[in-house]
């Protein structure tokens, strides 16, 4: 009520300014004359009424001023009064406010572009309704050190029917999907999922309908859906589509749906769904593909899901040893599991700007501190011509907003630049575990916003409160204030200090990752990238039913593309190295009994067609590769890499033995060569033991094509779709890239790091050198005197020189202990991130410490040299 | 006619929403019926009676308008508003309490501590 009354007192003070003017005058003016007439009365003359009634009156002016106070007027008046100043007083140092607001911009700008990506991909909640109640199951074996582990059907089949902790349960098993519409064929990437999948997710569909039970029935399963953006692309976005049919790998199925827009599984670039329909047969006994998702019952704990899933999976090992043996079941968060790999280096990421920030701040302080002193005398005379230190700090406060809002301007321009660049830096097929849109995050924004307006108030308002200390009359006589403001110099340091050994911990973070990412790129792969086509096919099962009839159209397929001009070599694989694909199963020696998928030992398994080697480029150590001979119905041959040589047939000859593969190959393969280690899923994976076997005796139904060629390999890409198509018009060719980009691809991850840090810590160095830059010619400034006593009493200009760069290495040597002690302190954190260096690796830490010194020494370099110049005499005459 | 004496800190607020509550009056009214009633023996500082005055407007304690005065000339009235009369009932409390209290801290002897 009260406040209100104020308020509008004080609008209409704003608002009626004249007329509040006017009436001011006019009420004093009344009283003046009044009291005039009064005196009149009692006999004094007019004239001298009239001026003794201002002498008792007092100072009309001051008067008014203090009604418009008591009004509020006045506080508008003085704040524009201060902006013009402060508008001033920064453009009168541009040198101070360009470093003070690049330094806050930067800051703010860093830590939102970063932070907006951490809080989409690892905070912000899955795009579905209850998040919080999915989870991931996966098969798990201490044993096998595999605590994820994609699951077998029947052990999946088996936990939907016996667990209670879930209210649904979905498999997923993910390829490329060959779609057919107007005759034409292309290739998307698909997912397979069980009835059930949709609603876990609990997602309805724009149009139509998503599967129900009778669409997981082997025979019935003729059912697809579309996406929002395929819908869009190949259909028109037309509505009447739904009913539809369309060419699902080469069966005709019905469109029951389009999903909205937006929608998407994490990790997953999925187009179009089909139903996945398991049964107890013979066909999903074997193997472990499946991804499981699920949605726990409401009130269920994750705790207790997870003893649900340990009771149902020692049912699975008693009803099957032979296959599930040592395999238990593990439960996870969705949003943990999908984020598990990025985790780490997002955390890594968002520390390094949050160094930054800090660096930031403290310079921001620095140089607040350094201006503070030089405006002592400013603040003596205002104060000295009656400014209250309230009116001071007021205007001081102003200042820091102005400086602290100009820094987020600027930051906001760097956190968008930031954030397109980052999202740039992420490779096309390696998309986040997320898709959801990432846009500058307004909370953050503000936040540091809000860390950055504190440091600038704190430390502009020192001049403000230095002011209570300082001895005004000594303060205006002295042309600059010595003796007593000493503490300041010593916080200065502190904050260099404080500085540099940031720098230093962020510098020893980017090199580890630099050495690291050096290593890893110059790992031998085992094959040769360059000249090298890469694309992926994925055949009809209706046209291609029988496994003959596969292993001839392959076969039919390489030829064509072979008698392409250019093409050197040609060859496929089921899967491509460096793809993050693998696929392990059992095997055991021939002359023994059949393997047991729990017992056995295990290998990597390739299926790969004769010409593969040559066309990767991977050296044949012994024997032979696959050839023409090694047909369908001949007898079945196997190569294995040096790796499995060295590790089952240490010093024996391996040529003539056999094995019993956990494959589609049911008699003993016959081992006829053996080939050089080659990365497969990671380059930073060590080779793996691993058994080839030839795609014309195990055909598969996809294959990824891997060409050699001289001259343009856009040109060849062209060629080789076309001599697929001449053997088959309806085969889709998709992913059709160089091994190059696949190789450039699989790196991203280590190199997106290396380049961020490399940026942020080359910041962080600059921050520094103009915090060391600061102090030391501050320092010098004070020194000038002293420095010219020396000078007069014979040092030389080197001895000065010294004497001043003595200080910078004084403050570097400190930040080294302290940094050097920080980065072996955080050295755990590292660990995991990097690649063939250890994170107190000592090239790394002593050339990062050497390089500390060489920047400190070139930022007091500028100072020093001019204290080496000063002038004994104009020295010794400026006291 | 006594020594005069200067006003206490802080009781000029209170003597002016006093003298507008016995009826509305200018600024000069207001000075002399202070005056009047203190038979001269407060000293007022004219130049600190106006801003005294826009303070208590500001706070809603009194409001003011234009009118004509004895002699007719346009001055401005002040009377004491609802919110006002309230102000000066507690001040008065307040300031009967603390002189109670201070009289009989003054008037203690010796042998009563």
């Amino acid at each position: 009520m009260r406040l209100w009354s104020q308020l509008r007192s004080w609008v209409r003070a704003m608002l009626r300014r004249s007329r509040m003017e006017r009436e001011i005058d006019a009420e004093l003016c009344f009283h003046i004359e009044a009291f005039a007439e009064d005196l009149v009365r009692s006999g004094v003359s007019r004239e001298e009424a009239l001026r003794r009634a201002r002498i008792e009156f007092g100072g009309i002016e001051r008067a008014k001023e203090e009604c418009r106070d008591a009004r509020g007027m006045n506080f508008l008046e003085s704040l524009a009064q201060d902006l013009r100043y402060g508008v001033r007083m920064l453009r009168n140092s541009p040198g101070f406010t360009a470093t003070a607001i690049l330094t806050l911009a930067l800051g703010i700008g860093a830590n939102t572009a970063i932070f907006s990506v951490v809080d989409a991909i690892l905070l912000r909640p899955l795009p579905y309704p209850e998040p919080g109640r999915l989870v991931r199951i996966w098969e798990s074996s201490a044993r096998r050190d595999s605590p994820r582990n994609v699951v077998n059907p029947f052990n999946f089949m088996d936990w939907r029917e016996q667990s209670q902790a879930f209210e649904s349960m979905a498999a997923i098993s993910g390829l490329m999907t060959n779609l057919s519409a107007h005759n034409e064929p292309f290739a998307v990437q698909g997912m397979q999922v069980s009835p059930e999948f949709f609603s876990v997710l609990r997602t309805a569909p724009l149009l139509g309908r998503t599967f129900n039970v009778a669409d997981g029935v082997p025979g019935q399963d003729r059912s697809v859906i579309l996406s929002h953006g395929l819908w869009q692309r190949q259909f028109g976005g037309d509505a009447a589509i739904v009913g539809q049919k369309v060419q699902v790998n080469g069966v005709p199925c019905q469109v029951i749906g389009v999903m909205p827009q937006g929608f998407s599984f994490p990790k997953s670039k999925a187009e179009v769904w089909t139903p996945l329909a398991l049964t107890r047969t013979e066909e999903y006994k074997r193997g472990r593909y499946l991804t499981v998702v699920a949605r726990l019952k409401a009130g269920v704990s994750l705790e207790q899901a997870r003893q649900d899933m340990l009771r149902v999976a020692s049912y699975t090992q008693q009803a099957r040893p032979d296959m599930d043996k040592d395999w238990s079941a593990s439960v996870f968060p969705m949003l943990e599991d999908a984020t598990e790999k990025v985790r780490q280096p997002l955390w890594v990421l968002l520390a390094s700007v949050g160094f930054l920030l800090l660096i930031g701040c403290a310079n921001v302080a620095n140089l607040l501190l350094m201006r503070g002193t030089s405006r002592l005398r400013e603040m003596a005379v205002r104060s000295a011509l009656g400014a209250s230190r309230s009116r001071i700090i007021q205007q001081l406060l102003i200042e820091s907003l102005m400086l602290a809002l100009a820094g987020m301007a600027a930051g906001l321009i760097f956190a968008h630049i930031g954030l397109s660049g980052l999202l740039a830096l992420i490779p096309q097929n390696s998309p986040l575990p997320r898709s959801e849109p990432i846009t500058i995050n307004g909370g953050v924004l503000l936040f540091v916003f809000l860390v950055s307006l504190f440091t600038v108030a704190l430390f502009g308002l020192v001049p403000a409160l230095r002011l209570s200390h300082v001895d005004l009359q000594s303060a205006l006589k002295q042309g600059s204030v010595r003796g007593g403001v000493g503490g300041h110099q010593t916080l200065r340091r502190c904050f260099v200090v404080a500085e540099v050994s940031l720098a230093l911990v962020l510098s020893v973070g980017t090199g580890l990752m630099l050495r690291s990412f050096a290593r890893l790129i110059s790992v031998d792969p085992g094959f040769s990238r360059e000249h090298l086509l890469t694309m992926h096919v994925w055949t009809s099962p209706a046209r291609y039913s029988d496994n003959l009839k596969r292993s001839q159209y392959f076969a039919r397929m390489l030829a064509a593309i072979r008698s392409t001009p250019g093409v050197e070599a040609a060859g496929s694989t089921h899967f491509l190295p460096l793809t993050e694909t693998i696929s392990r199963s059992c095997f055991s020696p021939g002359d023994g009994p059949q393997p047991i998928p729990s017992e056995s030992p295990s290998a990597q398994f390739l299926i790969i067609s004769p010409g593969y080697f040559r066309a990767m480029g991977t050296p044949l150590r012994m024997g032979r590769d696959f050839e023409e001979r090694d047909a369908f119905d001949s007898p079945p041959v196997a190569v294995v890499n040096q790796a499995f040589a060295d590790r089952f047939y240490t010093g024996q000859n391996i040529f003539g033995k056999t094995l019993w593969v956990c494959w589609t190959i049911t008699k003993p393969v016959e081992i006829v060569g053996v080939v050089s280690n080659a990365r497969q899923a990671h380059m930073q994976d060590a080779p793996e033991p691993t058994i080839f076997l030839s795609n014309a005796q195990a055909p598969m139904y996809f294959a990824t094509l891997a060409v050699r060629a001289s001259g343009d390999l856009q040109q060849i890409a062209r060629g080789t779709e076309a001599a697929i198509h001449s053997v088959d018009p309806d085969q889709a060719v998709s992913n059709i890239q160089t091994m190059e980009t696949v190789f450039s691809d699989s790196v991203s991850s280590p190199r997106m790091q290396a380049v961020l840090l490399l940026v942020f810590a080359g910041l962080a160095i600059a921050l520094a050198m103009i915090g060391v830059y600061g102090v030391v010619s501050y320092s010098v400034s004070e020194r000038t005197n002293e420095i010219g006593i020396r000078v007069a009493l014979g040092a030389r200009s080197g001895d000065v020189f010294g004497l001043v760069l003595r200080e910078a290495l004084m403050l570097t040597a400190i930040a080294l202990g302290i940094g050097l002690a920080g980065s072996f302190a955080l050295s755990r954190v590292l660990q995991t991130l990097l690649f063939e260096v250890t994170p107190t690796d000592p090239v790394t830490l002593a050339s990062v410490a050497a390089w500390m010194v060489a920047v400190s020494t070139i930022a007091a370099i500028l100072p020093a040299r001019r204290a080496s110049r000063v002038d004994p005499t104009v020295a010794l005459r400026y006291e | 006619m006594g020594k005069q004496l200067d006003l206490l800190q802080g009781t000029l607020d209170m003597l002016i929403l006093k003298a507008v509550s016995l009826g509305p009056l200018h600024g000069y009214g207001i000075l002399l019926r202070i005056q009047q009633i203190s038979k001269d023996r407060l000293e007022i500082q004219q130049g600190s009676l106006y801003p005294a005055l826009y303070r208590l407007e500001h706070q809603g304690w009194i409001s003011s308008e234009w009118g004509e005065s004895e002699n007719k000339r346009k001055a401005k009235y002040y009377r004491l508003t609802a919110a006002g009369k309230r102000r000066l009932q507690t001040e008065t409390e307040n300031w009967n309490r603390m002189t109670d209290v201070i009289a009989g801290i003054l008037g203690t002897r010796p042998e009563e501590v």
